[in-house]
């Protein structure tokens, strides 16, 4: 009587996973099939084709460029922004960690909204920059300070956690080994937070590979990526935004395939 | 060389460190106490990881205590070894020394050299102490701080160890201040011992001399001094003070200047070592006050015994510590009938007593 309601137990959980999986699997569904089908859709011959097409790689350079500069902007002061938030006791904080989250929760049209406040044509910094020949909006500068606000909280969120997850006597150790705040940090901290550090950077290029809504309000041209999806779409019709899509999916799985090997998995 | 504390403070977390004096030569001092009297910050304000509040700290002269840690040229040696988890074992050393060869010399002398090319993580914790204290000896340091280096090991290889330290220690001929909870280790690699309790320190002295003439109550308590008595004065004269327990008395040489009077009441104690035990029908040396007691219970420690006997006349417990060749000569057996014999200068009083001095609610631990 006991072995057989233990095993009928056993069913029912084993039912009740099912269940979940199958439920949840219709979410996977959903995610997978739009992506097969725009695969399906078109024939590689023409999506090649349209590839060497001017305007296509006119935006891949731009996208690539921008997010590039992005890239390494938000790791050059995301990094010490990070390493402080992972150490620091101060009472200020959690501010500091809200104001980083802020740009993430934000529409990013919003984003563009609130930069165009900063540095648009008729303000301040905006018309001193165009002065000075570096125009902040319609300009590659305008793409680089979009993405900038929208991706770098990715490089802070992940790398505080990778430098916390580095033990402060490591850092003790090696300074009273001789070896200074520089020679620490390039051999013991840097390393060590490696994994996590490279999942921000690669979240924060693939964010900016993919930011439609700030760059929309701020630099329309040159055409990003996302931007020329757009463009094509309300101009010519949804098949003249298949190549550039397909070139922005690639990129997508590139970097899932790195955040799944040598980076960490931040939502592993 | 040597190695001074002047004055050193530092509120922490809760709780205040100092003020600290101390003055470390070509010597090992052993600081011994509880988790949380302040041992680890004590070696963390020498070695510029954390900084005084106030004080002084001179290495050979020099005033060191507003240097960063890489300038002080002290080195500590991290209770888990802290070694580099991204380095192998000879990267962790060479990370440290400029001159290969001497890191060869290290690995040699610390018996590592078979693990030089494995991870710090697949070490036991016998071989990462090791490489910490052969990393930490290749930067040629002026101190050593070592953080409760045998703690983590087990018995046999916590034993063997302490035995090369101290070795070790005789030979590399610097300040080394190493901190820890168990008076083993304290009293088997510390020249003196400093006895820090709620970050100050209760007592300063030669090793010797802080088991067996303890401060305080809770220096003997925490020096595994288990025989700590009340007694009253019977008599007193320049050289001697009698004390009694019950019908029982012992002879204690007198200290000349403070001595206590006739018919007070104070507390004594008797190092277990110093407690010898003889036959029932042993004879007696000159001076020696001889007690009969009963055998309440015995315990193997493995390399001694311990031997707990209730005197006859006196309502006292005291524990011998007998080595096995003795505790088979003596047949000890729960209930046997022993003397005990305590000469005058085993028995010590203990005269300071901290005002809140609340003895015995921290106990060592022991291998």
């Amino acid at each position: 009587m006991a072995a057989h309601s233990t095993r009928a137990g056993a069913v029912r959980r084993l039912d009740w996973l099912t269940v979940t999986l199958l439920l949840g699997g219709v979410l996977l569904v959903y995610y997978l099939a739009p992506m097969a089908s725009l695969f399906l859709a078109v024939p590689p011959g023409e999506v090649l084709g349209k590839m060497t097409n001017a305007t296509v790689l006119g935006a891949a350079s731009t996208s690539l460029l921008s997010a590039s500069i992005t890239t390494v902007l938000a790791t050059l002061f995301g990094l010490p922004l990070a390493y402080w938030l992972a150490r620091t006791d101060a009472v200020v904080k959690n501010l500091v960690l809200a104001a980083v989250i802020l740009p993430l929760v934000l529409p990013p049209t919003v984003g563009g909204v609130v930069l165009l406040t900063v540095v648009g044509p008729n303000t301040v910094v905006g018309s001193l920059a165009s002065t000075a020949g570096i125009p902040l909006t319609r300009s590659l500068a305008g793409v680089v300070l979009a993405q900038t606000f929208v991706a770098s909280p990715f490089v802070v969120v992940t790398a505080k956690a990778a430098f916390e997850a580095v033990d402060p006597t490591l850092e003790y150790a090696s300074r009273s080994l001789g070896k200074g705040r520089w020679a620490t940090a390039r051999n013991v901290t840097l390393p060590l937070a490696g994994p996590g550090i490279l999942a921000g950077v690669t979240l924060a290029f693939a964010r900016a590979m993919g930011e439609f809504g700030a760059t929309m309000m701020l630099a329309y041209y040159p055409r990003t990526m996302p931007v020329q999806i757009w463009v094509s779409f309300v101009s010519l019709g949804l098949e003249d935004a298949y190549p550039v899509a397909i070139i922005l999916i690639v990129v997508s799985i590139a970097a899932l395939a790195i955040l799944n090997t040598v980076a960490s998995n931040p939502w592993e | 060389m040597s190695l001074e504390l002047e004055g050193l403070e530092r509120a922490y977390s809760g709780f205040d460190l100092g003020p600290i004096d101390l003055t470390v030569d070509r010597e090992v001092l052993s600081v011994l106490g509880p988790s949380g009297c302040g041992k680890t910050t004590l070696l963390w304000l020498i070695a510029g990881v954390l900084q005084p509040d106030a004080g002084r700290i001179t290495l050979d002269g020099r005033s060191i205590e507003g240097l960063p840690p890489e300038r002080r040229n002290v080195g500590l040696v991290f209770q888990d070894g802290a070694l580099f988890p991204n380095m192998t074992v000879e990267a962790n050393i060479a990370y440290a020394s400029s001159d290969p060869a001497y890191a060869a010399e290290l690995a040699e002398l610390l018996e590592i050299e078979d693990v030089l090319d494995r991870r710090p993580q697949t070490l036991s914790g016998g071989e990462r102490q090791r490489v910490a204290l052969a990393r930490t000896l290749a930067t040629e340091p002026d101190a050593l701080l070592l953080d409760e280096p045998l703690s983590s090991l087990d018995a046999p290889i916590r034993r063997r160890l302490r035995s090369e330290l101290h070795d070790l220690f005789d030979t590399i001929g610097i300040p080394v201040v190493l901190v820890t909870h168990d008076q083993r280790t304290a009293t088997a690699l510390g020249d003196r011992i400093t006895v820090l309790r709620g970050g100050n320190v209760e007592q300063t002295g030669p090793s010797t001399a802080v088991l067996e003439r303890p401060a305080t109550r809770f220096v003997a308590d925490f020096t595994g001094n288990e025989n700590i008595f009340e007694a009253s004065v019977a008599a007193r004269d320049p050289e001697t003070v009698t004390l009694r327990v019950g019908d029982v008395r012992f002879e204690v040489a007198a200290d000349a200047d403070s001595g206590p009077a006739v018919g007070s009441t104070l507390t004594a104690c008797v190092h277990p070592s110093r407690v010898r035990l003889r036959k029932p029908a042993a004879s007696l040396d000159p001076g020696e006050a001889l007690v009969e007691a009963r055998v309440r219970r015995w315990l193997n420690e493995g390399d001694e015994y311990r031997v707990v006997v209730e005197l006859e006349h006196a309502p006292l417990t005291l524990t011998a510590t007998v080595s096995p060749p003795e505790f088979e000569s003596l047949a000890v057996d729960a209930g046997s009938r022993l003397r005990v014999v305590v000469a005058p200068d085993a028995v010590h009083l203990i005269t300071a007593e901290r005002p809140d001095g609340r003895a015995g609610t921290e106990r060592p631990r022991q291998d």
